[in-house]
């Protein structure tokens, strides 16, 4: 433990140095502006920024890229709540209830509790990072394709509590996101499914522009020819702050998020996308008022931010215990450091502490320097919202078409948002939900190759799915919720579902 | 993997001499398209290689990532660009498979390799066979040995079908007669943690990945696809010391679109050529622990020749996946 | 939970929203069948490419017939489509600029789009729509296209 203390102070003694200080700010400013352009999100982010790292040195690469980072989640959030325009998966959940409550006239809250929630579980995920990473990297390994299955299940259960829709209505729209997400090269055969000779298909339909396309362009049409104008927000100073309550009712769902997020972000692959979902879910679960959820909760806000921010932390576990590149994101950062000749991995603790330590701590500096960067600024955002929205949706209109077309340098993915938009906007026209189809579209491509995966492990024996104890401890969890969420159907006859109107209905 | 001779050097030099006096080149900045996103092998290669012709030019030799599809949109957006020298590619032993895997299946191919000039190979860095250290077999015999003692129960895992580290694995499977499952993952990362644990026995894995993980006994070499010993690995074997003639290479190289004029294309080559020679690249390629392997184009093309020889018969060896079973 | 009466001679009309709803997902279920035949469905042991999709299809061709069930509650198909004409101008105009994209290059079509959008279809002053347009156009292409090195496409002129 002293150790650790001895460590951890090397490691602030390097972040603290004010050359790094310098560059931990540029790449929080950098991913904050980033990450508030409709369609590029931190992965974008950091691809970007990656070729200027080369001619840095590795400490203060890898500072300005977790700046980026970070800055380009909470950078998507505010779109989020702004503008109902999410720049990254993570932020499809915030969407929902963080533009309900600018509608409601409390976007500055809802952007404060998400700088504070990130704050608070980006901390807690470093610390969770520092003191445990070699431990919990060993234990991550053991997830294989069966337990991540279960984990996939268990996300997809959630879907129960996720939506006010009808059920058959919320599981048909999990499912058309589910067909999203087979489209492209499968991995298992090399077949190309659904593609319709469209090479860049090839990889499938991206989150990203699925997502601005449902929630954000639909918005745009829903709203720009209504009959009467949306009303000019104008917000004051002391509307800016959250309210006693409103902090109260945050505390939870931070503290469960941040848990939550950190503990799925370990797990090697791209699960960490389901965090911000489960935790929606869980929270609209256990809220004694769940009418409210969809209509602007604090919560909604709280939770999924902060289980999206701390599952980033999460995910650098492997990549820095390990040196393995489970996700996007964490290639690129390996990339970053590899050019200058350093390998992560197990070794890295030991040969280069001062690497090691020094990224910790700058993480931590880096939460620091987003949140004193940020809630000043939440004045200056929500002030976007004076502009008139006739010059507002336009603007936002070429943003979207310019950030889809930065991310792959490719028209199609403008293509797709623009069709995402149509489809949205006559889904939401007949009153369905729009959030199951961004998880759908996540979790497909996971949960086919993950069952494919273990059958192929244990030569198609489903035994699999129960003779490895962590798979099957988690799938029992999994049957559990699907039970509870049936519970209230069968004993009272309705469920408080059918009791809540259906989220958005504009017609 | 031979460098190319001073003799052919001075050939070339001679010839660069005599286009340049024809029409310069180049006067504005050389895209040069890597059809893979950015930190892959391709790209990390790409850029120190860019940053050198970029000092010998004296005009901006950009890179553009134009990732999709295993790297057919970026190569099929060359196939397609003008072939006026200004844009270029810097692609992976992909550039072979995908024509072949496209036939195979009977869809329209994104490219053919007919659209293309090879320019140089620059790279090319040959896989290491690590099994995860609970597998009883301590080199390449006792594998074989086991594999045969239980036909179809051993796993190896791959990061993406018909891809680089799937054919040597195929062609490994096939020279020594036995039968293993395989089970396929997205990427390098995803693959590893795979066999780090213990989900699945083994992989080709590229060696600056597995390195740091044998030196930690997390993993065991058995033996790489080299025709010599990795500098990186002296103690592992390769398989053809172990009596199996397989040769695989993950090569970078670069390519222009066909119809380029003659003249550019000698610019290109003596470019490439210098810069391949320069300390800044030799430095950049040590760090990120890639082989340099530098061939000129005439030699490039035969090497393509044999490499494509080599992976069609396996990807034809292996069929349709599912067929195959 | 009642089956809605339907006369057949106005069955159109009288279609509740969720009938409607729930059979265009009926139909793409069916859609969807039709265009997976082409990749093998494998066993319940090995599922292949088509496995997964063919679930998919069944599920939401299930689901389309529940939501169809249960569409006693919901409204008749009486949409005000108020906003449809606007939305299909942006929508038309937005494709356009797509399409526009990679042919006249960056910042002339985001000129032309916020000029259509801002001055044709939102009637705005000519000038405020001019400094809008241009400033929006040139300042996203040099924080995007020459400070993030994106290249963003330019047009056969060079600009």
């Amino acid at each position: 433990m002293v150790e650790t203390f001895q460590d951890l102070y090397l490691g602030f003694s390097i972040a603290l140095s004010p050359q790094v200080l310098v560059y931990a700010f540029v790449g929080c400013i950098i991913g904050t502006l980033v990450g508030m352009m409709p369609g590029l999100g931190p992965l974008a982010g950091i691809s970007l920024l990656l070729p200027a790292t080369f001619g840095l040195n590795p400490i203060i690469a890898i500072v300005l890229l977790s700046g980026v980072y970070y800055g380009a989640m909470y950078g998507g959030s505010t779109t989020s709540i702004l503008m109902r325009i999410p720049g990254e998966a993570a932020s499809v959940m915030t969407c929902i209830d963080g533009y309900a409550m600018t509608q409601n006239g409390r976007a500055g809250p809802a952007l404060a509790i998400a700088a504070i929630g990130s704050f608070i579980a980006g901390s807690l995920g470093v610390v969770g990072l520092m003191l445990l990473a070699p431990t919990l990297a060993a234990f991550a390994l053991r997830f294989g394709p069966p337990e991540y299955t279960a984990l996939l299940l268990m996300g997809f259960f959630i879907l129960a509590y996720m939506s006010a829709g009808s059920m058959p209505k919320t599981l048909s729209m999990a499912g058309l996101g589910l067909i999203f997400g087979m489209v492209g090269i499968d991995t298992m055969t090399g077949y190309t499914r659904f593609s319709f000779g469209v090479i860049e298909l090839g990889d499938g339909i991206g989150i990203v522009p699925v997502a601005v396309g449902l929630f954000g362009i639909s918005e745009i049409l829903l709203v720009a020819g209504a009959a009467e104008p949306p009303k000019v927000q104008r917000p004051k100073l002391r509307e800016l702050i959250p309210s006693r309550e409103e902090l109260r009712l945050s505390v939870g769902p931070i503290a469960r998020g941040s848990l939550l997020g950190f503990l799925i972000g370990i797990i090697p692959g791209s699960a960490h996308i389901i965090s911000s979902f489960v935790s929606y879910g869980i929270e609209r679960r256990i809220s004694k008022h769940p009418e409210r959820f969809g209509s602007g909760a604090i919560e909604g806000v709280a939770g999924p931010e902060s289980a999206n921010n701390s599952a980033a932390s999460g995910a650098f576990v492997p990549m820095m215990a390990l040196g393995i590149p489970t996700s996007p994101i964490t290639a690129v950062m390996i990339a970053a450091v590899m050019v200058h000749g350093i390998s992560p991995g197990p070794l890295l603790i030991q040969q280069q502490p001062e690497l090691f330590w020094g990224f910790v701590a700058s993480m931590y500096v880096g939460n620091v320097v987003l949140l004193i960067l940020n809630l000043p600024m939440v004045g200056l955002f929500v002030n976007l919202l004076r502009i008139p929205y006739a010059y507002l949706y336009p603007c936002i209109l070429c943003f979207t078409i310019l950030g889809g077309y930065s991310v792959a340098n490719s028209i199609v993915d403008v293509w797709i948002m623009l069709g995402m938009g149509v489809i949205g906007y006559l889904l939401r026209k007949f009153g369905y939900d729009l959030a199951p189809i961004a998880l759908g579209l996540v979790l497909a491509p996971m949960l086919e190759l993950s069952v494919r995966q273990s059958l192929a492990m244990s030569a198609g024996t489903y035994a699999i799915f129960v003779n490895r104890p962590i798979a099957a401890i988690m799938l029992g969890i999994g049957v559990l919720i699907v039970v509870l969420s049936l519970k209230p159907l069968i004993s009272k006859r309705k469920d408080w579902r059918a009791s809540v109107g259906l989220e958005s209905e504009q017609s | 993997m031979r460098l190319s001779t001073t003799i052919s050097a001075c050939v070339i030099a001679f010839a660069a001499l005599t286009a340049f006096a024809q029409e310069p080149y180049p006067t504005r900045p050389v895209n040069v398209v890597v059809p893979f996103p950015p930190g892959g092998m391709a790209d990390l290669s790409a850029r120190p290689l860019a940053a050198a012709m970029e000092k010998i030019w004296k005009q901006p030799v950009p890179i553009i990532n134009r990732p999709g599809a295993g790297g057919a949109v970026g190569m099929q957006s060359v196939s397609i660009a003008k072939p006026d020298g200004y844009t270029v590619m810097v692609t992976l032993v992909s550039y072979n498979t995908i024509p072949e895997v496209d036939a195979m299946f009977g869809r329209a191919p994104a490219y053919s390799r007919e659209q293309f000039v090879p320019i140089a190979l620059i790279a090319a860095d040959p896989p290491v066979l690590v099994v995860h250290p609970s597998l009883p077999a301590k080199s390449v015999k006792d594998l074989v040995a086991l594999a045969k003692k239980r036909p179809n129960e051993i796993v190896f895992s791959h990061s993406g079908v018909y891809g680089p580290s799937h054919v040597p694995m195929e062609m490994f499977v096939h020279a020594a007669g036995i039968k293993m499952r395989h089970l396929p993952a997205v990427g390098g990362g995803p693959t590893m943690a795979l066999v780090l644990g213990g989900h699945a026995g083994m992989w080709a894995s590229p060696p600056a990945m597995a390195v740091p993980h044998i030196a930690n006994t997390k993993l065991r070499a058995l033996a790489s696809w080299g025709d010599k010993r990795l500098a990186s690995l002296p103690d592992v074997p390769t398989f053809k010391e172990v009596g199996y003639d397989l040769e695989f290479y993950v090569w970078s190289g670069m390519f222009a679109p066909r119809g380029v004029g003659t003249a550019v294309v000698s610019s290109l080559r003596e470019t490439v050529r210098q810069a391949v020679l320069s300390v800044d690249f030799k430095t950049s390629m040590e760090r990120i622990k890639t082989p340099i392997a530098y061939l000129d184009a005439l030699e490039f093309q035969k090497f393509l020749e044999k490499d494509l020889k080599m992976l069609s018969s396996a990807i034809r060896r292996m069929g349709k996946i599912e067929e195959a079973k | 939970m009642q089956e809605t009466e339907q006369a057949p001679e106005q069955a159109w009309r009288r279609l509740r929203n969720d009938q409607f709803s729930g059979l265009l997902l009926i139909l793409f279920a069916l859609y969807l069948y039709w265009e997976n035949r082409a990749y093998p469905v494998g066993s319940l042991a090995e599922p292949g490419p088509g496995y997964m999709p063919l679930m998919l299809a069944i599920f939401l061709a299930a689901m389309g017939v529940l939501i169809i069930i249960f569409s006693g509650r919901s409204r008749l198909l009486e949409m005000k489509w108020v906003e449809a004409p606007h939305a299909v101008i942006v929508l038309i105009a937005c494709g356009a600029a797509a399409f526009a994209l990679e042919r006249i290059g960056y910042r002339l079509t985001i000129i032309a789009l916020l000029i259509f959008l801002l001055g044709v279809l939102e009637r705005k002053r000519p000038l405020p729509v001019l400094i809008v347009s241009i400033s929006f156009a040139m300042i996203s292409f040099y924080v995007i296209g020459d400070l993030l090195v994106v290249p963003l496409p330019r047009s056969p002129w060079g600009f």
